[in-house]
């Protein structure tokens, strides 16, 4: 009954309301640095409100099924991860072993609904923008399991978040050391792509191929792909948190400690957004298979040999 | 006001359209979302496509190739959807009254609820434009019940 | 250079050339007889090594003009040849075949002003919409309206 509690008010509620706020943090601080005025503070929650009035139209020659299914599965994959997260997080030993291969399992399916997605509106342009997104997956995975290794490691190679969190807490966080430094530096990388932020945004590219894999989607579907993204932007940063910098804990200081840690790594991820162009498909795969992945391996047989 | 309503009102996704114009009106819709005229303090996002649009922005007047092409795109745009007709041309043709490929000006084609006259309409009238937009259809809703 | 390339031309084609009108520095007008405008063309085009820039055509009421501007870029010369067509028989010989700038703009001549191009190797429309009805040229000045359901009065 407890693990229903979990699900709705953690895995949903509070994610999708501290995801909305960093969505608007994002808004806001891109705004500033471009010289203006941003929206106002409820403003992606009224963009989530005004799609749901809208109608939903499904394109003639579409598949009806996995059109209206993709949202459906991406959204309950964000939640479901989040409440992973949320108990790990809050109860150290409730997990179960193997649960960081869940996690990350879990994590690639919203951008596979964003394929599944494209791929059902029988439109080019979807297509296009469907197949982009398989290409990034293909890059950026990659380096992001390597990434993922390094706390598996200095945690004495267990693979349950309990676990890691525990040693975090005796032996000092996973950044302070220098494979670690690295390893987040990759990780936060690839979850820039993974968010499908500027300079990785290639799927959704706006002014290239009118909205890429979501180019058909409308109504109560797109607000549901929103909401995604929009949740993305809480549970991916703090996945990060809970593997490299020791997760949120609620005990006096510490609370401030984990907002303010929350806050930089969404600074980070809008300071890379506003300061990047976008770049093509072909050279987002060199990157991550190239400089990402030489220094992923590095942060792993440093890692390996203790420091 | 319903609540829908209030939601669509502050949060309108513009979608630009050109049927066939010089372009002047269009480069003035494109300042509007600059960082002098900066749109998005009211919530507006340019939308990529015509299936997230809520406000569509026509410039031109409308000729025989781009007529079928508009409606087309006008049954596509999720209701409810509002239309600003932008510039002379779109409002009357303009000084193209006469000419041989625009038979019909734009509000036979498609409704229009707000027409924005100038040629080309400075952005500060573009977005009074759209102000008088919202009022109007707040009023509308208002009188309504 | 200037004088020596117009001389090359009025020395060359003596015969095919009716008048010239030397407008300004970077301005001539050439009439040219109809029947040698390919080969002056190809001359002006392989030999001077102008640049074809656009065709214009004219519905001056008791003929049809059509203007071939050239340019020479270094010297800054604009060169026009005029070639004027009877009312009642208006065909001239397509450029279309020798270069490939040529071909869109003579559709849109023969489509708009009713101008027959022969040897032109694509005759569709280019502009007008597929509800045009064949045969009105709507810039002629003998147009007349044929839709019924214009409105061509602003409402006021």
């Amino acid at each position: 009954m407890i693990y229903i509690f979990y699900l709705i008010f953690f895995g949903f509620f509070l994610t999708a309301v501290i995801g909305l706020l960093a969505s608007w943090i994002d808004r806001k601080v891109t705004a500033r640095v471009q010289y203006r005025v941003g929206p106002p503070l409820l403003q992606p929650l009224i963009d989530i409100i005004k799609l749901l009035g809208k109608e939903t139209l499904v394109p003639a020659g579409a598949s009806r099924t996995t059109f209206l299914m993709a949202p459906v599965v991406g959204f309950s994959s964000v939640v479901l991860v989040s409440t992973l997260l949320w108990i790990n997080d809050i109860r150290l030993g409730q997990g179960f072993v193997g649960d960081i291969i869940v996690a990350i399992y879990l994590l690639t399916i919203p951008s596979m609904s964003i394929i599944m997605g494209g791929f059902a509106s029988a439109n080019p342009l979807a297509s296009i923008g469907a197949s982009r997104e398989m290409k990034l997956i293909l890059a950026y995975e990659l380096p992001f399991v390597f990434a993922v290794m390094v706390p598996v490691i200095k945690s004495g190679y267990s693979i349950r978040i309990g676990e890691i969190l525990g040693a975090q807490a005796q032996n000092g966080v996973v950044v302070g050391s220098l494979s670690g430094f690295i390893a987040l530096v990759v990780a936060l990388m690839s979850v820039q792509a993974k968010l499908a932020l500027v300079p990785f945004d290639i799927p959704e590219a706006e002014t290239e191929i009118s909205g890429g894999a979501l180019i058909e989607y409308s109504g109560t579907a797109l607000a549901m792909f929103r909401l995604t993204k929009n949740m993305l932007l809480f549970t991916l940063p703090f996945f990060l948190m809970i593997l490299y910098m020791g997760g949120l804990r609620f005990d006096g200081i510490h609370l401030l400690y984990g907002i303010l840690k929350y806050v930089l790594l969404v600074a980070l991820i809008t300071v890379i957004r506003n300061t990047n162009p976008r770049l093509r498909i072909d050279q987002a795969v060199k990157f991550f298979w190239g400089p990402m992945t030489v220094l992923a391996v590095g942060a792993v047989v440093l890692a390996y040999f203790g420091k | 006001m319903s609540f829908k309503l209030n939601a669509l009102l502050r949060s309108p996704w513009v979608f630009h359209l050109s049927t066939g114009s010089c372009n002047n009106c269009d480069i003035e819709v494109l300042d509007c979302l600059t960082p002098r005229f900066d749109i998005e303090r009211f919530g507006m996002l340019l939308a990529p496509s015509i299936k997230h649009a809520d406000v569509l922005l026509i410039t031109g007047s409308c000729n025989r190739k781009s007529a079928e092409r508009l409606k087309r795109l006008y049954e596509q745009a999720p209701k409810p959807c509002l239309v600003v007709a932008i510039g002379e041309c779109s409002m009357s043709r303009g000084m193209f009254v006469h000419s041989y490929n625009c038979p019909q000006p734009l509000d036979k084609i498609i409704p229009v609820d707000v027409y924005i006259p100038g040629c080309p309409p400075k952005p500060e009238a573009i977005i009074a434009g759209v102000v008088k937009l919202i009022e109007k259809v707040k009023a509308q809703a208002a009188e309504k019940k | 250079m200037r004088e020596e390339i117009l001389k090359d031309i009025t020395g060359r084609f003596k015969d095919d050339i009716v008048d010239v009108f030397d407008k300004s520095p970077s301005r001539v007008y050439i009439e040219i007889r109809k029947e040698a405008l390919v080969k002056i063309a190809t001359y002006a085009l392989r030999q001077i090594k102008a640049r074809f820039n656009i065709a214009s055509g004219v519905d001056c009421r008791h003929h049809f003009e059509i203007l071939y501007h050239f340019t020479v870029e270094d010297i800054n010369l604009l060169i026009s040849f005029r070639v004027k067509l009877p009312v009642d028989k208006l065909e001239i010989d397509s450029l279309a075949p020798v270069f490939e700038g040529a071909n869109w703009i003579e559709r849109e001549m023969s489509e708009l002003l009713g101008i027959d191009f022969k040897g032109h190797p694509d005759k569709r429309r280019l502009l007008l919409s597929d509800e045009w009805p064949e045969g009105v040229y709507p810039l002629r000045c003998d147009y007349e309206e044929w839709d019924k359901k214009a409105i061509r009065d602003r409402g006021i």
